[in-house]
């Protein structure tokens, strides 16, 4: 596997012949439970016996894909959707896998490593957990493996595969089950994804699966409705949490949200504009706390406000009323903001290259060349980012030449 | 091919003030990869194998030495993981997916093995691999699945267009829907995510980059925008991170770069400083690259920081092609000599 920060401890010593044999002891159990699957599913052998060997193999190796897939096949051609009352092994094909059953609920709830086949053939049926035609079995196995996945994914968050596998499993859920109860299911990750954001707020598979949560949550087939002001609430949370204000994927979300949130609350121009107004506020004072003015997130951030301003078309979604005046006011009514912000800072490139950035973005929106207090104002700052960021002079470069023929 | 971490260790001891590039190590390393079969590792990894080989094959090329690994066992492995339905998987009786379908093809071209597709492939030979490829498009969305279960990820995109333009056989696709899709996932910022509303990550800066540079629609990107966002993933060690405020890692050092070369702003960064930080990746006595000084090294790693040294044309390596990692010399003996100077 690829490593990442791993740290390499001092040169070990050759293995011993004692540790030797316990690895090929381990490799030979591993491999050993590879095969006894693979010969399982040859047979069609699509029980809950099987199911528990996949967990066994997955709990030692959960970037195993194919073995994800084994699992999903074990539940679409055996597990799921079985008449309840009959119990036997199903060896069914794919065709013909609706007319047998095991009893799921029995035999996952404990979710144990145990392969005995007697655990799905022959316990009696979990009277905390009945079948329920439809609804019953497929949740249970739904639920079930739900929680399976959720240590896994705590220990290994960054593993593509076990986020894949929960997607698709509440996917079926939508398939088989009520709209109602698949949307309960739904509604319970957005409590388990925020758990995994609080342990590394900046995992994109965490926001990313964020996403396709809200969007399930909210969509009409589910009978679900906006949670747009919540989810809003949530980036304000995030950004003021711990080291929130370097948090770029809370301000990317909250960028993405901003034009559906004004969009429902049907804000007039008046409240649009205060909004801006109030979100320049919030990235200023941040820039202002601490060490901010010289952290990235946040002049990103800033860089979305102002593009709402200065790339008007495609991306003028806050304030989409505003006149050409009211854009250039705004814009020169930053410059001056970002002139005193220098004030303290005179060593934070950001300010510089957000001056130099803006003034030329104000000619464009006027258009109209440079006036030469501008250009010598400009070349002033440009000189302060070569000296503070010479590891970027190449960009420098272009922009020299960009600032000489606007 | 192992994925083994180890058994070297990154810039562990001083290093000397004009750092080298320990070609030999990393040959006898990418060599020594399948030899470590008495390793637990060895088998928790088998998942990645044809990716492995890639990763481990490429950079041999770009070392100068493509001959390192034996033609016809590399040419039996890849054909070994191929599917019934035409995809490869990650080794023998693994399921098909696009990501290692893409590498299989690549290795292909590598080893210059088409030939041996058509002749002992799964009938139909690049036919095959083409037709599983351009049904995993969704014909909606114009963006690709993973696989059979259907996860969509602009990295699909992209392995689908280098898989299917080094077959010869993009017209399977709708390049132009495609292409929208990957448009409707840019951000203010120049940047590209995993979907429409995803954060910029440099790895799929890459992907979105090398899919326009392929399907040759490199004018829908923001190339100002994205440079200066590209550009400031540079931290003051001279490495390169995938996002604000992350960690540097020697594997952005080719996601980061290449993009910024198929933008045409390679010169954005300081490129003395990120040779530097990737040299001092190495373990110059046991061969490979670790993703930063001190960290056990990969193949992975040590494919990306090669790659990485190469597009800064570092001297003794091949030249690399920035959106397909493969050389240059590869590239043009399967897309034809003009190739370069049709772009």
């Amino acid at each position: 596997m690829a490593s990442h920060g791993v740290p390499r401890v001092a040169e070990t010593a050759p293995r011993t012949e004692a540790q030797r044999l316990e690895e090929e002891r381990q490799i030979r159990e591993y491999r050993d439970l590879e095969d006894l699957i693979a010969t399982k599913i040859a047979e069609r052998q699509y029980t809950i016996e099987v199911l528990e060997l996949t967990s066994k193999l997955l709990k030692k190796n959960p970037e195993y894909y194919t073995i994800w897939n084994v699992r999903r096949r074990l539940l679409i051609y055996g597990l799921f959707s079985k008449p309840s009352g009959l119990s036997s092994h199903s060896t069914a094909s794919p065709n013909t896998s609706t007319t047998d059953t095991t009893k799921a609920s029995s035999g996952i709830s404990s979710s144990s490593t145990t392969t005995s086949s007697e655990a799905s053939t022959t316990s009696p049926q979990n009277p905390a957990s009945p079948n329920h035609g439809k609804n019953g079995t497929t949740l249970d196995l739904i639920k079930a493996e739900l929680e399976f996945l959720f240590p896994i994914m705590m220990k290994y968050p960054k593993c593509y595969w076990l986020w894949n596998y929960r997607i698709w499993l509440l996917q079926e859920a939508n398939e088989r089950l009520e709209p109602e109860i698949a949307r309960q299911l739904w509604n319970r990750e957005l409590i388990l994804v925020g758990k995994m954001l609080v342990k590394d707020s900046r995992n994109f598979h965490g926001w990313g699966y964020r996403r396709k949560v809200v969007s399930e949550v909210e969509s009409q087939k589910l009978g679900g409705h906006s949670i747009v002001e919540s989810e809003f609430e949530y980036t304000t949370k995030m950004i003021h949490g711990d080291k929130g204000l370097s948090n770029f994927s809370a301000w990317h979300r909250r960028s993405k949200l901003i034009p559906r949130l004004l969009d429902e609350r049907k804000a007039s121009d008046e409240a649009r504009r205060q909004f801006l107004d109030d979100e320049f506020e919030l990235i200023i004072s941040a820039m202002y706390t601490d060490s901010y003015p010289y952290q990235q997130s946040a002049w990103f951030y800033y860089q979305f406000l102002m593009t709402t301003l200065t790339d008007y078309v495609g991306h003028g979604t806050i304030i989409p009323h505003f006149t050409l005046e009211d854009r250039a006011e705004y814009v020169s009514r930053q410059l001056v903001i970002l002139r005193d912000m220098l004030d303290g800072a005179e060593d934070c490139k950001w300010i510089y290259n957000a001056l130099i950035e803006y003034t030329m973005a104000l000619c464009r929106m006027e258009e109209r060349v440079p006036e030469s207090d501008e250009k010598q104002e400009c070349e002033t700052w440009l000189a302060e980012l070569r000296k503070l960021d010479p590891d970027r002079s190449g960009r420098w470069d272009d922009l020299e030449r960009a600032l000489r023929n606007p | 091919m192992s994925l083994v971490s180890g058994p070297g260790r990154a810039g562990g001891n001083a290093l000397p003030e004009e750092l080298q590039l320990a070609i030999e190590p990393h040959v006898k390393y990418i060599q020594s990869l399948d030899t470590r079969k008495d390793e637990l590792e060895y088998w928790l990894t088998e998942h990645l194998r044809l990716n492995g080989l890639y990763w481990g094959l490429n950079a041999l090329h770009l070392l100068n030495r493509p001959d390192a690994l034996h033609r016809k066992e590399t040419i039996d492995f890849v054909l070994s993981c191929q599917a019934d339905n035409g995809g490869f998987g990650a080794a023998p009786g693994h399921d098909a997916h696009l990501l290692y379908t893409a590498s299989a093809v690549q290795i292909l071209a590598m080893v210059d093995g088409f030939g041996e597709l058509e002749k002992r492939g799964k009938a139909g030979g690049a036919m095959a691999v083409g037709k599983y490829i351009a049904a995993l498009q969704n014909r909606k969305t114009g963006t690709f699945a993973g696989d059979e279960w259907g996860e969509e990820d602009t990295r699909f995109i992209c392995c689908a267009f280098v898989g299917l333009s080094l077959l010869k056989l993009l017209q399977f696709v709708d390049v132009e829907k495609a292409v929208d899709y990957i448009i409707s996932c840019a951000n203010f910022d120049g940047g590209y995510g995993v979907a429409p509303g995803a954060e910029s990550h440099s790895g799929q800066i890459f992907a979105c980059c090398a899919a326009l540079t392929i399907a040759r629609r490199l004018d829908t990107v923001e190339k100002d925008k994205l440079g200066m966002w590209l550009s400031e993933r540079q931290v003051e060690g001279g490495g390169l991170n995938g996002r604000p405020e992350k960690l540097e890692d020697v594997c952005y050092s080719w996601w980061v770069s290449s993009s910024l070369s198929m933008i045409g702003r390679l010169h954005w960064i300081d490129g003395g400083k990120l040779s530097r930080f990737i040299l001092n990746c190495q373990d110059t006595e046991h061969g490979g690259l670790a993703d930063r000084p001190g960290d056990m090294v990969d193949v992975f790693h040590t494919n990306f920081g090669l790659a990485g040294l190469a597009l800064l044309e570092f001297d003794g390596l091949e030249e690399v092609d920035a959106a397909y990692c493969m050389p240059k010399k590869v590239i043009e003996r399967v897309l034809g000599p003009g190739y370069y100077n049709d772009s």
